[in-house]
């Protein structure tokens, strides 16, 4: 069995039940594979979920590069692709990602299941970033522009969330809450006006002589 | 026409479009509050100056919003007979562009609805809209040497309507200064349209059955639609082109040419109102594309009203002079379209039967002649002066009781738009009765 094999199997297990296996054995029994073969490619469970997510996100990043249109956006335009990329595959897993909810955003004493996608997400959007700042959609601060790949993973969540949640037709809200968060992302780091937050927190948190 | 900017920015969420109009309603507040100071110290300040600055105000904020905040500002602005003049105008600019979608979201909207991307679906396609409709924007595409235009919904449209209606709606009874409860049928009936022109599945079907219905009548252009390239949120049509109003007028056409332009519409609208009894019912100036040589391309089905038997009887009866003659009669018309209501004592029956009875007999003037001339612009400015007359009385303003019904809403709405454009065209059209009877000749067989 292939990894990508043990992860749907790992889903349809969830589907089904609702529940994780209750040993490693009885997952490796129940899918006829050799407790072996799992451990080869996988140590635990937590690491099967945590790859789940990185598949998804991989799958995503290759078939935008292959997208000829794809290449010719600009940063703001390429990161709503894959936002609308990105859920429309997590739809094919909506059942498994809605019983996975309440365990998704918290890092529980199961680990953290968005960790590796995190890390990838966050490479992806580093490149973005510099992109953006190459050509002067975004501006590039001292310090902060370092910081920007945090803020567009929280927004991320934000989408993620969102979506989870949402129950219009076609989840049609989701997709203008793309449009309206990933523009105001832009809008924020490209303009004047995080300077002036950014300058207003330093003011407030100054210590009054 | 001047590729649409992209703007940076669009008012989101429910609590900022509130924020918004709370916001313009403050401002109204203020617009009154100094109207009446400075009424106070000069009485002669005129109530034009208040109207301009409110709806200076409220055209400032409804611009910036999308959706149907943007449809009751045109609606409102196709009101030219029962709204101030003020607003009238100022409402006029809302009817072009509003700001557009990421080329991201067209994509995905594509492959949502239709499976595929534009560039799977069409030889080519230009990822830049070329122009904004109010709910949506408008696309080039290339198929088989065709030239199509795409258009494309705002995702979650049909949802903010509702939201949007209910925070409007206090902005608009002050506006127009009546009684909340007799204007909610207005409102149910706004409501639906616009849920409808959400429903592009319902336009496709409308706009192929219009087209189809009327394609006999001269001079008229429709496009051909593609199914197989549509879905909920996407019509595809064929490209037309042409001018809109005010650049065809330009262009400085003869009066011959201008005079079959006005003509076509006129045959248009009154053959779908008398004959099919359900019209487009969206006559603003972007759905109307101008030919050189005075034809009309036809677009956007999306507001289609059809009009019940018993509410058309008594409406057209007012165009018939013969038969407001009798004193019963007209009383009873009246009372069925809600001219005249259950309320009013003899004095104000009387008073407003002849209120209503001049304006009919200025607005259905077309009607009892055999060809009319729209160029007259001692007609328009004869309905504009006895409209800002009734205004005037004290019996009008202070009235809050609603007059008229929830379908000669469209229907005044379908005529005042047809008025203005045959006005600006100065067109010379035949308009007598028995030329939209004989426009039955044009029903498909």
């Amino acid at each position: 069995m292939t990894p990508l094999e043990i992860i749907q199997a790992y889903e349809r297990y969830w589907l089904e039940n609702g529940h994780r296996p209750p040993s490693v054995y009885a997952f490796a029994r129940q899918i006829e594979i050799p407790e072996s073969e799992f451990y080869a490619h996988y140590s635990s469970f937590s690491a099967i979920e945590k790859d789940f997510w990185k598949q998804i996100f991989d799958e995503t990043i290759q078939q935008l590069q292959q997208d000829a249109t794809y290449q010719g956006y600009t940063a703001r335009e390429k990161l709503l692709a894959f936002y609308y990329l990105w859920i429309q595959k997590l739809r094919e897993h909506r059942s498994y990602i809605l019983l996975q909810k309440n365990r998704l955003f918290l890092p529980s004493p199961q680990g953290f299941q968005l960790e590796t996608f995190r890390h990838a997400f966050l490479d992806y959007v580093e490149k973005l970033v510099k992109l953006g700042i190459e050509n002067k959609e975004i501006k590039s601060r001292k310090f902060l522009s370092d910081q920007y790949k945090y803020g567009f993973w929280a927004q991320l969540l934000f989408v993620l969330k969102y979506w989870i949640y949402d129950e219009s037709k076609q989840f049609e809200l989701t997709d203008a809450a793309i449009e309206k968060a990933v523009n105001l992302s832009f809008d924020l780091v490209g303009s004047h006006t995080l300077d002036r937050i950014v300058d207003f927190g330093r003011f407030l948190l100054m210590k009054k002589a | 026409m001047n590729p649409v900017k992209e703007q940076q920015s669009i008012p989101t969420g429910k609590v900022e479009r509130a924020a918004r109009f709370a916001f313009t309603g403050a401002k109204l507040g203020v617009n009154y509050v100094k109207h009446y100071t400075r009424k106070l110290l000069d009485p002669d300040t005129p109530r034009e100056a208040l109207h301009e600055a409110n709806a200076e105000d409220i055209y400032e904020v409804l611009s910036s919003l999308k959706g149907s905040a943007l449809k009751v500002a045109q609606m409102l602005s196709l009101d030219r007979g029962l709204l101030p003049r003020a607003y009238a105008e100022r409402f006029a600019l809302s009817q072009y562009s509003a700001p557009p979608l990421s080329g991201p979201l067209v994509v995905n909207t594509f492959l949502k609805t239709l499976g595929k991307t534009p560039a799977q679906l069409f030889d080519r396609f230009n990822p830049h809209a070329t122009h904004a409709a109010s709910i949506g924007q408008v696309h080039e595409a290339w198929k088989n040497g065709r030239k199509l235009a795409v258009k494309i919904q705002y995702p979650g449209v049909a949802h903010s309507v509702k939201s949007d209606l209910r925070i409007v709606k206090p902005i608009a009874i002050r506006i127009v200064g009546l009684q909340e409860a007799d204007m909610d049928q207005y409102f149910e009936e706004v409501e639906t349209k616009l849920l409808e022109e959400t429903n592009y599945r319902l336009e496709l079907e409308r706009s192929q059955e219009l087209s189809r219905l009327c394609s006999q009548i001269p001079s008229l252009i429709f496009p051909t639609y593609y199914p197989e390239y549509s879905s909920d949120r996407i019509i595809t049509m064929d490209w037309l082109e042409g001018l809109h109003l005010q650049d065809f007028l330009a262009t400085q056409p003869t009066q011959d040419i201008r005079n079959q332009a006005g003509q076509a519409l006129w045959n248009f609208y009154q053959f779908q109102i008398h004959h099919l009894r359900k019209v487009h019912a969206d006559p603003h100036p972007g759905n109307f594309l101008f030919q050189p040589d005075g034809r009309v391309g036809i677009i956007d089905f999306g507001c289609v009203k059809e009009i019940p038997q018993d509410f058309y009887e008594n409406y057209f009866a007012l165009t018939r002079p013969e038969l407001l003659r009798n004193e019963a009669h007209r009383r009873q018309i009246f009372r069925d379209l809600g001219i005249l209501h259950p309320s009013d004592t003899e004095k104000e029956i009387q008073f407003f039967t002849e209120l209503f009875q001049h304006l009919i007999d200025l607005t259905t003037l077309p009607f009892q002649q055999e060809t009319f001339d729209f160029g007259d612009e001692g007609f328009f400015d004869r309905i504009y002066s006895y409209t800002d007359y009734v205004y005037s009385l004290p019996e009008v303003r202070h009235s809050k009781i609603v007059r008229g019904t929830r379908h000669s809403l469209y229907i005044n709405r379908t005529y005042f738009g047809l008025y203005s454009i045959l006005g600006d065209l100065k067109a010379q059209v035949k308009t007598s009765w028995r030329h939209i009877d004989e426009l039955a000749a044009y029903l498909p067989r």
